[in-house]
C-alpha cells in the first residue's frame, strides 16, 4: 500500500450559514490516478479549491505530503502541487509557449531563466503538443487548449496535480487522449487527482474512484464495490444497468 | 524583414525623431542651413560668440522645443505603458489609463485650481487623480470582493461624478478662466518647460521602470486570477503594484499636460500588432513607440495649421477611426 499524497480529515466548510462540506474524510494515494465523482453541487469543486489552497478552511485538517495545508505559503505549495481550474478562456492571443511559461512564475520573479524555457520544451513534448508551440493559444481547439493548460501545470514540476473536470467540453478523441496522458504521468512518480462526470471513463482509466454525495465523500459498504449499480444509484439518484464489455464493467443510465 | 522594420520603428526611431522634431515649429524664416550652423556651434560650444540668429535659434531650441519634445516623449511612453499594463491586469483590451477615473478627477482638480487659485494646478490635478483611483477601488471593494466588471463600473461612476463637478466649476467661472479650463482638458503640451520636466520625469520614470520590470508577471495576470493562483502566485500583490505604478504615471502625465484622450488605448493595440501579445516584448515597445508616436502627433499638431491643434483633440481624431478600422478588420481579440 502506498502512502497518501493528500489526506483530508474531518473537514467541514461552509459559506456563512450554508454548509458545503460536512465531515469529509478521504486519502488520495501517491503516484496513482484518482478520480472524484458525484452530482453537481455535491461539493467536489469546493473540496478541490481547499486542497489547492484557493479557499481557506477552519475545521478539520488537510495534509499535503504530510504537511498541513493551511501552514504552507503560496510558493511552498507551488513546489508540490499544480492545479488546473475549470475551463479557461484567454483574451489576448498569447503564443502557446508563453502561456506554458507562466507556469514558472512562482520560481522566477521577473524574467524567466533558460532552465524555465527548457522545462516548457519538455512539458509540451511530454504531452505531444510541441507542434503547437508558436500558435496563438486563442486559435486552438478546446482539446488542444486543455493540453496546453496541463503542460502549464507540469512545468512547475509538481508532485501532485489536481484537475477540475479536465475532460469537460472535449470530444471523445481528446477525452481519451487527455486521460491516456494523465495515466502515463503517474508512471513518472506523479499523483493525479481529477474531478470527472462520466463514471465509465473513470472506471476505464482511474486507479481509484471516490464519490461525493450530500457534502461528503461516501464509500461503498462491504457488500458491493463502487461498480455496483445500487451504490451508483445512491450517488447519482439515477437508475443504472450494469453491463460487461470485454471483461470491463460498465454502467448505462436509465432502464 | 518585418522583424527589422518593427525593430527599427520601436528602437531606432526615437533618437532621429527627437532630433528632427527640434526643427519643427511655427517660427518663420528658418532653413536647414540655420540648424546646421546651430548644430556645429553647439558641438563646438561657442553659441554665445556666434551670430544673433544662431543665438536666437539656440534659445528657441533650448528653452521651447527641447523641453517640449522631451516632455511629449516621456508622457507618450508613460501613457502607452500604463495602457498596456492596465489592459493586461483587467484582461480587457478596451481599458485605457483613464478607466479608473483619473482623467476626470485630474481635470476637476485642475479646474478648481484655475477657478480658485489656492493650490498649484499640477498639484491639484495629481492629488485628485490619485483620489479618484482610490474612490474607484473603495467602491469596487465594497463587498470584500472585486470583479473586473465592478472596478470598471465604479470607474465610470467616479468619472461621472467628477465630470459633473467639472461642469459646475466651468459654469461658475468667468470666461477667461473658462477658456483656460477648456484648454487644459484638451491637452496642453505648449506649456512644456524644464520645470515641468523636472517635476514629471521622476514619477513617470519610476512608473515606467516598474512596469518594465514586471512585464513578464503581466503575462501571468493577463491569463486570469484563478490561473495565477493555480501555479502558486498570489496575484493581488502584483496587481496592486501595477495599478499603483500606472496611477502614478498617468496622474503625473495628466497633471503635466492635461487630458490626452485615447492614446493609452490604441498604442498598446498597435504594438501588439507589431510584436505580438507577449508583454516581455510589448512593454518595451509601448514605452519606446509610445514616446515616439506622441512626438510625431505633436509635430503635426504644431505645424499643420497656423494655430496649434490641442493634442488631446488630435489623438481622439486619430484614435477613433483607427479603432473603428480595427473593429471592422476584427484585429481586436476580445471575447
Amino acid at each position: 500500500m502506498t502512502d497518501a499524497a493528500i489526506e483530508v480529515e474531518n473537514l467541514s466548510f461552509g459559506y456563512g450559514q450554508t454548509p458545503i462540506l460536512e465531515n469529509v474524510n478521504v486519502a488520495f494515494p501517491s503516484n496513482r490516478f484518482s478520480v472524484l465523482l458525484g452530482r453537481n453541487g455535491s461539493g467536489k469543486s469546493t473540496l478541490f479549491n481547499i486542497m489547492a489552497g484557493l479557499q481557506k478552511y477552519k475545521q478539520g485538517s488537510v495534509r499535503l505530503i504530510g504537511k498541513e495545508r493551511s501552514k504552507m505559503s503560496f510558493s511552498d505549495c507551488a513546489r508540490v502541487l499544480g492545479f488546473l481550474p475549470q475551463f479557461h478562456k484567454s483574451v489576448f492571443p498569447f503564443q502557446v509557449k508563453d502561456v506554458v511559461l507562466t507556469g514558472r512564475a512562482a520560481f522566477s520573479a521577473f524574467t524567466p531563466k533558460k532552465s524555465d524555457m527548457e522545462k516548457v520544451g519538455q512539458a509540451i513534448e511530454e504531452l505531444g503538443i510541441s507542434h503547437l508551440a508558436d500558435r496563438p493559444y486563442t486559435e486552438l481547439s478546446g482539446g488542444e487548449q486543455q493540453l496546453v493548460m496541463i503542460a502549464r501545470v507540469l512545468v512547475q514540476n509538481p508532485k501532485v496535480i489536481l484537475l477540475d473536470e479536465p475532460t469537460n467540453h472535449l470530444d471523445v478523441y481528446y477525452q481519451t487522449y487527455v486521460l491516456d496522458r494523465l495515466k502515463k504521468l503517474t508512471e513518472n512518480k506523479l499523483t493525479v487527482i481529477a474531478i470527472m462526470h462520466d463514471p465509465n471513463m473513470a472506471f476505464l482509466y482511474a486507479d481509484h474512484c471516490y464519490f461525493m454525495k450530500d457534502r461528503t465523500v461516501v464509500t461503498p459498504t462491504d457488500e458491493f464495490d463502487y461498480h455496483a449499480s445500487a451504490f451508483l444509484e445512491y450517488v447519482y439518484d439515477v437508475r443504472f444497468t450494469t453491463v460487461m464489455v470485454n471483461d470491463k464493467l460498465m454502467v448505462v443510465p436509465g432502464r | 524583414m518585418r522583424k527589422v522594420l518593427t525593430g527599427f520603428l520601436i528602437y531606432g526611431l526615437p533618437i532621429p525623431l527627437l532630433l528632427y522634431s527640434l526643427t519643427v515649429g511655427p517660427s518663420q524664416g528658418l532653413v536647414f542651413a540655420d540648424y546646421w550652423d546651430w548644430g556645429k556651434a553647439a558641438l563646438q560650444g561657442d553659441i554665445h560668440e556666434s551670430s544673433t540668429k544662431i543665438y536666437m535659434l539656440n534659445n528657441i531650441i533650448e528653452n521651447v522645443r527641447l523641453p517640449r519634445v522631451l516632455l511629449t516623449f516621456i508622457i507618450g511612453a508613460g501613457l502607452a505603458a500604463s495602457g498596456g499594463a492596465l489592459q493586461g491586469i483587467f484582461r480587457n483590451p478596451l481599458v485605457d489609463p483613464y478607466v479608473l477615473g483619473i482623467s476626470s478627477g485630474s481635470a476637476f482638480g485642475a479646474a478648481l485650481a484655475i477657478a480658485f487659485p489656492l493650490l498649484h494646478i499640477n498639484v491639484m490635478a495629481f492629488v485628485l487623480g490619485v483620489a479618484s483611483v482610490v474612490m474607484t477601488y473603495s467602491f469596487a471593494f465594497s463587498n470584500n470582493k472585486s470583479s473586473i466588471v465592478a472596478v470598471i463600473l465604479s470607474g465610470m461612476i467616479v468619472s461621472g461624478i467628477f465630470t459633473a463637478s467639472l461642469t459646475v466649476v466651468q459654469y461658475m467661472s468667468d470666461p477667461y478662466k473658462l477658456q483656460a479650463i477648456v484648454q487644459w482638458t484638451m491637452g496642453n503640451l505648449h506649456h512644456a518647460s524644464w520645470d515641468k520636466i523636472e517635476t514629471a520625469a521622476l514619477p513617470v520614470g519610476i512608473g515606467i521602470v516598474g512596469m518594465y520590470l514586471m512585464r513578464w508577471r503581466l503575462n501571468l495576470l493577463a491569463l486570469g486570477e484563478q490561473e495565477a493562483k493555480a501555479v502558486g502566485v498570489n496575484p493581488t500583490a502584483d496587481k496592486a503594484t501595477l495599478v499603483a505604478l500606472a496611477t502614478l504615471t498617468t496622474s503625473t502625465s495628466v497633471a503635466a499636460a492635461g487630458v490626452i484622450s485615447m492614446y493609452g488605448l490604441f498604442i498598446p493595440h498597435l504594438t501588439r500588432m507589431m510584436v505580438g501579445p507577449d508583454n516581455r516584448k510589448a512593454m518595451p515597445a509601448n514605452i519606446f513607440f509610445g514616446g515616439s508616436f506622441l512626438v510625431i502627433i505633436d509635430n503635426f499638431s504644431r505645424s499643420l495649421m497656423d494655430f496649434e491643434i490641442p493634442i488631446g483633440i488630435f489623438t481622439m481624431l486619430l484614435g477613433a477611426p483607427f479603432f473603428l478600422f480595427l473593429m471592422k478588420k476584427n484585429k481586436i481579440n476580445w471575447v
